[in-house]
């Protein structure tokens, strides 16, 4: 049992590291992360801030988008072109298909996040800057972020077209990002129905602000540790239904 | 895993993740710690971010400027107010709303009018033809800067617009003769009264046109009534008698034609009808 | 125990906005005994590969029961000891032979000592040593289904299904392929395999199961099936007079020099071939002509229609 969810998530995380595409955006939010150093010759006074706020802005960006396109293009290939045929005629059930799915693209976003954040701690020691703990806590919080991108995906992925996946992901992902404006529709809406309506829709969809913690990090003012331990919960809670979800509307998915 | 139990996992996700919003809603405070007011973007650079929806990047940021200005427990919300409002008219200048809803935040938020009228000024720079903007800023001239003649300006260039509506014009006569120009201000009314497009427009420059024309005649009434007076110790019996001694070289009537009311006990002489315009 | 038996299986598709229904499958029964090589044949669009795929569990089935090796689809067991090669297969072309097996084995929990042994094995059983280390993208169509063959037999299994499995091979590939299926029922394997082309059929199966629209027509044991079908019986004779021959039978045909006399049973025979001795005929043939598996077919065919 557990073998074939290790091979489905090892062979999934190879699909990826034998992807052009995946170097290619991994390479470009290396390039943009980099190319921070020419925003920073453009400021004055606190060159640091710029530099690591460009860095971050472009490892979101890219990492964001690394995300919702492996996640998509992943699943669909594999049943587009029949290959789940080969794993699902063999003792293995829809839930470790999913579950191995989740676990190999969970590893390559934390590759994929390893290898930028890697490079941008060195190129902020480079160009003078200490090791921010605040920063790798930003890291942390971007990883979590991505993995419930990668699950949205999933779930998508899992009953509908790819083209349809990626706009219903990447909707989702920017939607997850305003969110917080919520906390003003409710002060607005004064019909019950529609309070009612916005509340639960502000509870059902991903919230996804509270991952993008860049500003504040930069600044030096990191969230509490409080709001960190929620913020976890919250994304671990979340994963879970997605996966839950997901395995219930895959387990009655046909391969005609 | 049976069918009902992934379900009920799913289901208590969700509500654990909903749980995990609702605690962490409660400890930040979105408009306190949140509020990016000091990192906001000039207009130039927001248009690039926007990526070619800056009408969405504008409207997102006028929405939340509305809900941020109407909160009322931050004190020091207004810090930013204009340097927001110009990154919203940066963007899309000609996107009237926030010009008007800015500079009515400035007024009565804020209570600063030079802020409001240098909004607006901008919003008619960006919108030839349009007369709105210059409408407000007359306005908030009048009442609040009681600046009379710059008001009149304001009205002026509205005015001039085409499809301006014709009260425009009635307010900047009246502008005219809140600044003491009495016989502008009756030229114009009178420009109006005989152009009449409605009878509304004609009874407001009729009764314009009797107040100004009341309030110069009575006070040369009653000047010259104190002189009578004077010179034979005892009021006139009528007013005709100022005209007799040669005090007067014809008796002033009122607007709609009718003499003036003259008491001749107690020397007082009104109008028919008066009416008070506030002045200052 | 049979290796595999369907009964009443059913199966209807619905277009895009459940408006149509398509019922591909309409009561398929069939069984397949341990050991043997069984033909599933049918026209393309017959419903072959759907009964497959219910097999599998790949598509939930409507109605009906299927057991494989006594087991019921639902129970992902059922898939341990069945190797399966899909019509046209496909694999991650990211991969190496020796990785697709690697991971093929590891969706069966097999112990990694003994499966890098097997992989090296069964890659020399159908012929793609030394082709270990390719990208699978370099692979040729012919070599994709070699290899599709290898993962199907990853984890030893008892009953083997192939849809299709001659498609797209040249003829030394499906000569391979032929004596490979002869080898794995000598293993004592069941092999279960689906075809459209009902030469694959005639020279490997011992028992057939046609199927035409979602129907099994016909099931049984092809020297049977053949066996009973005795239709008519050729003599063919010469240097008679063919105003003699016409006299004792009416029907003939010249062909290649010769007159071709049709008979419909043995009894004729014997008098008809006296008489053209008599005659001072020389008989060069008699010959029984038995249904061929193509004419059982058509005729089911026709019957269809």
């Amino acid at each position: 049992m557990r073998t074939a969810v290790k091979g489905i998530a090892l062979n999934t995380f190879r699909e990826s590291a034998r992807n052009k595409v995946f170097y290619l955006l991994v390479f470009f939010g290396v390039l943009f992360a980099l190319s921070s150093k020419l925003v920073s010759f453009l400021t004055l006074g606190d060159a640091m801030k710029v530099l690591k706020d460009t860095g971050l802005a472009a490892i979101h960006f890219f990492s964001a988008l690394i995300a919702v396109f492996t996640g998509v293009n992943l699943v669909y290939k594999e049943i587009e072109k029949k290959t789940v045929l080969n794993i699902l005629s063999k003792p293995v059930s829809r839930d470790q298909f999913i579950f191995g799915k989740f676990l190999g693209l969970a590893l390559t976003m934390l590759v994929a996040l390893a290898v930028m954040a890697g490079i941008f701690f060195v190129f902020v020691a480079l160009n003078g800057g200490g090791f921010d703990p605040a920063i790798a806590l930003y890291f942390l919080m971007l990883l979590l972020e991505l993995l419930i991108i990668v699950a949205i995906s999933l779930l998508f992925s899992s009953f509908t077209t790819p083209i349809l996946s990626f706009i219903f992901t990447l909707s989702l992902y920017l939607i997850g990002h305003v969110m917080w404006t919520y906390n003003e529709f409710k002060v607005v809406l004064k019909a019950p129905l529609w309070r009612g309506f916005a509340r639960f829709l502000y509870y059902l969809l991903p919230n996804l602000a509270k991952f993008n913690i860049k500003n504040e990090v930069v600044l030096g003012t990191p969230p509490g540790a409080w709001t960190v331990l929620l913020s976890i919960l919250y994304a671990l809670a979340y994963i879970l239904a997605l996966l839950c979800l997901t395995i219930l509307i895959f387990r009655r998915r046909e391969f005609s | 895993m049976p069918r009902r139990l992934l379900a009920v996992v799913a289901l208590a996700g969700l509500l654990l993740a909903a749980g995990a919003q609702n605690r962490y809603d409660a400890v930040v405070d979105y408009f306190g710690d949140r509020a990016a007011f000091v990192s906001l973007p000039s207009g130039q650079t927001l248009k690039v971010l926007s990526f070619g929806f800056q009408n969405l990047a504008a409207d997102m940021l006028f929405i939340w400027s509305i809900q941020f200005y109407s909160t009322y427990h931050i004190t020091n919300r207004f810090e930013f107010l204009e340097r927001v409002f110009e990154v919203i008219t940066d963007i899309t200048p000609t996107y009237k709303e926030p010009y008007i809803v800015g500079a009515l935040i400035m007024v009565y938020e804020a209570k600063d009018i030079p802020m409001a009228l240098r909004l607006l000024d901008k919003g008619a720079r960006h919108n030839p033809g349009d007369w709105v903007f210059e409408l407000d800023a007359g306005f908030y001239c009048y009442k609040y800067l009681k600046d009379f003649a710059r008001a009149e300006a304001y009205y002026n260039r509205a005015a001039a617009q085409p499809g301006a509506p014709s009260f425009i014009r009635r307010m900047k006569a009246h502008m005219v003769y809140l600044r003491d120009d009495p016989q502008a201000a009756t030229r114009m009314w009178l420009d109006i009264y005989r152009n009449a497009e409605s009878t509304l427009e004609r009874d407001s420059a009729f009764n314009h046109l009797y107040q100004i024309k009341a309030e110069n005649d009575l006070p040369l009434l009653r000047d010259k009534i104190a002189v009578f007076r004077g010179r034979w110790g005892r009021w006139p019996d009528a007013l005709p008698d100022l005209v007799r001694p040669g005090l007067l070289a014809a008796l002033p009537r009122d607007f709609a034609g009718n003499d003036y009311i003259y008491d001749p006990q107690q020397g007082t002489v009104t109008a028919q009808r008066i009416f008070r315009w506030k002045k200052r | 125990m049979k290796a595999l038996e369907i009964k009443g299986l059913r199966k209807t598709f619905r277009s895009n906005f459940m408006l149509k229904k398509y019922r591909v499958l309409k009561g398929i029964d069939l069984e397949v005994e341990r050991g043997e090589i069984y033909g599933f044949l049918g026209p393309n669009g017959a419903g072959k590969t759907t009964t497959i795929k219910c097999v599998l569990g790949l598509l939930n089935a409507d109605g009906g029961e299927v057991l494989v090796e006594g087991r019921p689809v639902a129970a992902i067991d059922s898939r341990r000891c069945v190797g399966f090669l899909p019509e046209n297969p496909y694999f991650y072309d990211y991969l190496t032979a020796r990785e697709l097996l690697t991971f093929a084995a590891s969706l069966f929990d097999l112990p990694p000592p003994a499966v890098r042994e097997r992989i090296g094995a069964l890659l020399h059983r159908v012929g793609l040593s030394g082709r270990e280390d390719l990208k699978l993208r370099k692979y040729s169509k012919g070599m994709i289904q070699r290899l599709g063959l290898a993962q199907a037999l990853i984890n030893d299994p008892d009953l083997l299904i192939l849809d299709e499995p001659f498609s797209g091979l040249d003829p030394i590939g499906r000569k391979d392929m032929r004596a490979l299926i002869f080898s794995l029922r000598e293993a004592g394997k069941t092999v279960f395999f689906s075809s459209h082309i009902l030469q694959d059929m005639e020279m490997m199966v011992d028992r057939v199961g046609i199927i035409l629209d979602g129907v099994i027509r016909r099931q049984g044991k092809l020297s049977e099936l053949i066996a009973r079908s005795t239709q008519y019986y050729e003599v063919a004779c010469t240097g008679i007079a063919e105003g003699r021959l016409a006299q004792i039978q009416s029907n003939y045909a010249v062909r290649d020099g010769h007159y071709v006399l049709t008979l419909a049973s043995d009894a004729d025979v014997n008098l008809v071939v006296e008489s053209i001795i008599h005659n001072d005929g020389r008989i060069i043939a008699v010959t029984p002509v038995k249904m061929t598996l193509e004419d059982i077919f058509f005729s089911e065919m026709r019957n269809g229609q």
